[in-house]
């Protein structure tokens, strides 16, 4: 030890001193020195263990003597029993195994004692040491596995940069294992180096220092797939098992909460019911031919078929956004984490930027590989866009009764019917930028500050047509040219110049009719209000288009 | 266990009779297994029936003909049955009436002569989809309450069960156990045969057929082969608490927006959109859907509106077990099982298949 045990007394008798007196206790020194680590800035860490049923708090008491830094904490024999208790019943499933759980045993049983060495040796006996190292072992070594067969999917996803550093990562816990399973347990791989030089096994040392030291050019798949093969073979040598070269084994699953939504060509991705991802045409390609189950080998090969010459790194997007998972077959699901830290978990892009939002065929995309986060909540995603397929609906309902009253010279009824027209153009616009709930018909106009400037001259042209009167067939006339000028105007803006102009025929409104129950669908899976009157008719009136239905 | 006996069991061969066959024999009875064809009695788990303890005993037979076509000597051993179990029933959708009659009803004749002559107690699996195209709930004591079969097939059930009622009336000792629609394993999903919703399945998640006329608060009810063949199994062998009841096999039902939510969690499933029967038109449909609409879902149109829930107060008296509870997890069991063995998620074929798709049934 870098401190000598005279030191060490010298150090608690002081610390102790600024401490409340206690009853039937022990101290040990915990950590990186007691393990013969460590360095003149290191810690020192005591633990005192008091002869107590009760809860004693986790936070450690700092100190500092003799410019060190000493924590103290206090655990009583209940707790470390209960600590020793969890360790060995969770024992069996390393992958729900806390690290922290793992960490406070190891330096317990680890610890140097410095007073109440019966106690202290009352309480290692609670858990034999070579059942703690079997313990470790088996916990360094599903941490290896995990991250090993991540490296070996990355690589057949063609990410060759993330493959090596996770290939770099399993090396080191594969090496932590075999160091614990010959009691070198101290978890924080920052002493590994000191680990493997008392380990007795000079070969094992400077292979695994070989292969960490090497270094496979960026973007080199040929060198990345030597590295990891090399080190799944040193791995195999250390006795680490389940890793052998077997794409095969990786397979593609089910992320519960995960569903699809197809508008048009448009594939809508929902993630846990919050949010939508969608995807570009190449994207969406490689999503639809995604077979739940299949091996990732096969799963890479029917998206090629789909037509996707390099789908591997949009399968990994997949894969990091939590869209899908991969299971190693007899393994479970590949959770893979950096020594000492937690899995990553789905990883969230910026949102997207693209403008308008949305259109009647589905949410707008950067391009055809895109996986674009859809910047609006799921339930008003579906609401919105619910509200601009009904919105268009509405235009055309509109414009169709502003032709029959021209025709009757009912100059009126013409003006309002036209102002419905306008409105439900403006909320149409509103609804592709994503505003919703949409502002009452009376505030459209001035709430137009809400869109970006280029809708500017929308807003004048609405306010000219709000205002205008209908009093002969040539005003009428023009009303009606200005009216369609305008909702061209409009739906080139807002991206709905491919909705089907509903009422020209009964294969347009059907048309019409299936956009709508698909968007439906999507919005009554996420809960989302049906936003118009307009919406609710149609269902109640079975779809029967409406001059048809009185 | 109850004393050892003999059952003869119809349709042994079939997704229920392999499976109560199976357990009868399993359980030390004797079973005689009426086949109509030679070759194994495969079970749903894909393993042939290994008899034992109880002896199994094959009778060439058919259902259709005056005597199951049993040979002498065969009679007399059928005589020696303590009971029957009557399973042997065509289940495919959109077959000609003859064979409905032929099989189900003329069948079920035959079968209720043979227990008629030796009074031997008759368990009669029949569908709970006798109870035709109405909403609501359906008990299990009601029968003919005037409602329109949905199609030749439950009308056959419903003729063939109120055959046997009325043979009950007269003094047959007689229990019907009603299953709902016949679907795979409980725990695994696991099905030997993809017939009955399965065929539904495949056109609608291949995106064969995209418009479907049905509503999404319309409610098919699924049960596991496994749950169906323990309560028939029970009627045979615990037949002094069955005798005269009707029982409801049947499990949670799941509405079309539990199969679209469902379906939509696997990427490369199509999901078909389900509008208003009223605004539906075959004709609509493009050249390339029509022939599946035609031969697979407009079989199963009727079940796509009907909202009717299956009361199973007498079955869940009897055997002490509540219906099968499965919801969305058995069926997303059940599509696993079908990727797993390649049942679903390939690609489309380029044409429409040349031979109907076999739709069938409850």
């Amino acid at each position: 030890m870098i401190l000598t045990e005279d030191q060490l007394q010298d150090l608690l008798d002081k610390s102790l001193a600024e401490l409340p007196p206690g009853g039937d206790r022990a101290v040990v020194l915990e950590g990186s020195i007691a393990e013969g680590f460590g360095n003149p800035s290191s810690d020192i860490d005591f633990l005192i263990v008091v002869r107590s049923e009760d809860d004693l708090p986790t936070m450690p008491s700092l100190l500092f003597v003799d410019g060190r830094r000493v924590e103290i904490r206090t655990r009583s024999v209940r707790q470390l029993a209960d600590q020793f208790d969890a360790l060995q019943k969770g024992a069996g499933r390393p992958g729900r195994l806390s690290e922290d759980l793992l960490n406070r045993c190891q330096r317990l049983l680890n610890s140097h004692p410095l007073r109440g060495h019966a106690l202290v040796d009352e309480v290692k006996a609670m858990l034999p040491a070579e059942r703690f190292a079997r313990i470790a072992a088996d916990w360094w070594a599903h941490q290896a596995r995990q991250s090993l067969r991540h490296a070996m999917a990355l690589l057949c996803l063609g990410e060759t940069d993330e493959a090596v550093d996770w290939t770099r990562a399993g090396l080191v816990q594969t090496v932590k294992s075999w160091a614990a399973g010959r009691n070198e347990t101290y978890l924080e791989p920052k002493w590994l180096s000191m680990q493997l030089d008392r380990a007795g096994r000079p070969d094992v040392r400077d292979r695994y220092w070989e292969l960490e030291a090497a270094a496979p050019a960026s973007g080199d798949p040929h060198a990345a797939r030597t590295h990891l093969t090399d080190c799944l073979a040193f791995a195999g040598e250390l006795g680490l098992t389940g890793v052998p070269w077997r794409p095969e084994r990786l397979t593609v699953e089910r992320v519960a909460g995960v569903t699809t939504w197809q508008t048009d060509a448009r594939v809508h991705v929902v993630r846990a019911r919050r949010e939508v991802f969608a995807l570009g045409e190449r994207a969406g390609a490689v999503w639809r031919s995604l077979v739940l189950g299949r091996p990732l080998p096969r799963v890479l090969a029917d998206a090629s078929g789909a037509g996707v010459a390099e789908p591997g790194p949009l399968l990994a997007a997949f894969v990091r956004y939590g869209l899908i998972r991969l299971a190693w077959k007899g393994g479970g699901t590949v959770t893979p984490a950096l020594p000492l830290a937690a899995p990553p978990g789905p990883v969230t892009p910026p949102p997207s930027t693209a403008q308008p939002l949305l259109s009647v065929r589905g949410a707008a995309v950067s391009g055809p590989e895109a996986i674009d986060l859809v910047p609006l909540p799921a339930e008003r995603f579906a609401a919105a866009t619910m509200a601009l397929v009904w919105s268009n609906v509405v235009v055309e309902n509109a414009v169709e009764d502003l032709t029959g009253a021209l025709q009757r010279g009912q100059w009126r009824v013409a003006e309002l019917t036209a102002r419905r027209a306008v409105h439900a153009a403006l909320r149409g616009l509103f609804s592709a930028y994503g505003v919703n709930p949409l502002p009452a018909d009376s505030d459209l106009v001035r709430r137009t500050d809400l869109l970006p400037p280029a809708t500017l001259p929308l807003r004048t042209r609405a306010e000219e047509l709000l205002r205008r009167a209908v009093d002969s067939p040539e005003s009428g006339d023009a009303l009606l040219a200005d009216l369609r000028d305008y909702i061209a105007l409009v739906r080139g803006t807002s991206g709905a110049e491919a909705f089907p102009l509903s009422f020209d025929s009964a294969d347009t409104w059907r048309a019409t009719l299936e956009l709508g129950y698909d968007w439906l669908r999507i919005g009554a899976y996420l809960d989302a209000a049906l936003p118009l009157e307009e919406a609710r008719d149609l269902l109640a009136s079975n779809g029967a288009q409406p001059h048809q239905a009185t | 266990m109850a004393d050892p006996m003999t059952v003869l069991v119809t349709g042994a061969s079939g997704f229920v009779g392999a499976e109560v066959t199976a357990r009868l024999t399993g359980a030390g009875h004797t079973v005689l297994a009426l086949l109509h064809r030679n070759g194994d009695i495969v079970r749903n788990s894909g393993r042939k029936v290994s008899p034992g303890p109880g002896t199994l005993t094959r009778l060439p037979g058919d259902v259709t003909r005056p005597g199951l076509a049993l040979t002498e000597d065969d009679r007399r051993l059928a005589a020696t049955a303590d009971r029957i179990v009557h399973c042997a029933a065509v289940t495919d959708f959109g077959l000609p009436d003859e064979r409905y009659e032929s099989i189900n009803v003329a069948g079920t004749r035959h079968v209720l002569d043979l227990a008629l002559a030796h009074r031997t107690p008759l368990v009669h699996v029949s569908t709970a989809y006798v109870c035709g195209e109405r909403d609501g709930v359906a008990l299990e004591d009601e029968l003919d309450v005037g409602q329109q079969p949905g199609n030749g097939y439950e009308k056959s059930k419903l003729t063939a069960e109120t055959m046997v009622r009325k043979a009950s009336a007269e003094g047959l000792p007689v229990t019907v156990v009603r299953p709902s629609i016949v679907t795979g394993a409980a725990r695994t999903g696991r099905s030997r045969d993809f017939k009955t919703v399965y065929p539904v399945l495949k056109t609608i998640t291949r995106g064969l057929v995209r418009t479907v006329p049905g509503h999404y608060d319309a409610a098919l009810d699924l049960v596991p082969v496994d749950h169906v063949a323990d309560l028939v199994t029970e009627a045979a062998t615990r037949f002094e608490d069955a005798e005269g009841l009707t029982l409801h096999a049947v499990g949670q039902v799941l509405t079309l927006r539990d199969f679209s939510d469902v379906l939509a969690e696997y990427p490369s499933f199509q999901v078909a959109r389900f509008v208003p029967p009223a605004t539906f038109s075959a004709s609509a449909l493009s050249d390339r859907e029509r022939p599946y609409y035609d031969r697979v879902i407009s079989l199963y149109d009727t079940y796509f509106r009907r909202r009717v829930r299956f009361d199973d107060s007498r079955a869940a008296a009897f055997s002490g077990r509540p219906a099968y509870a499965g919801g969305r997890p058995y069926l997303r069991r059940l599509l696993d099982h079908c990727l797993r063995v390649g049942y679903l998620g390939g690609p489309p074929p380029r044409e429409p298949a040349a031979n109907p798709t076999d739709g069938s049934t409850p």
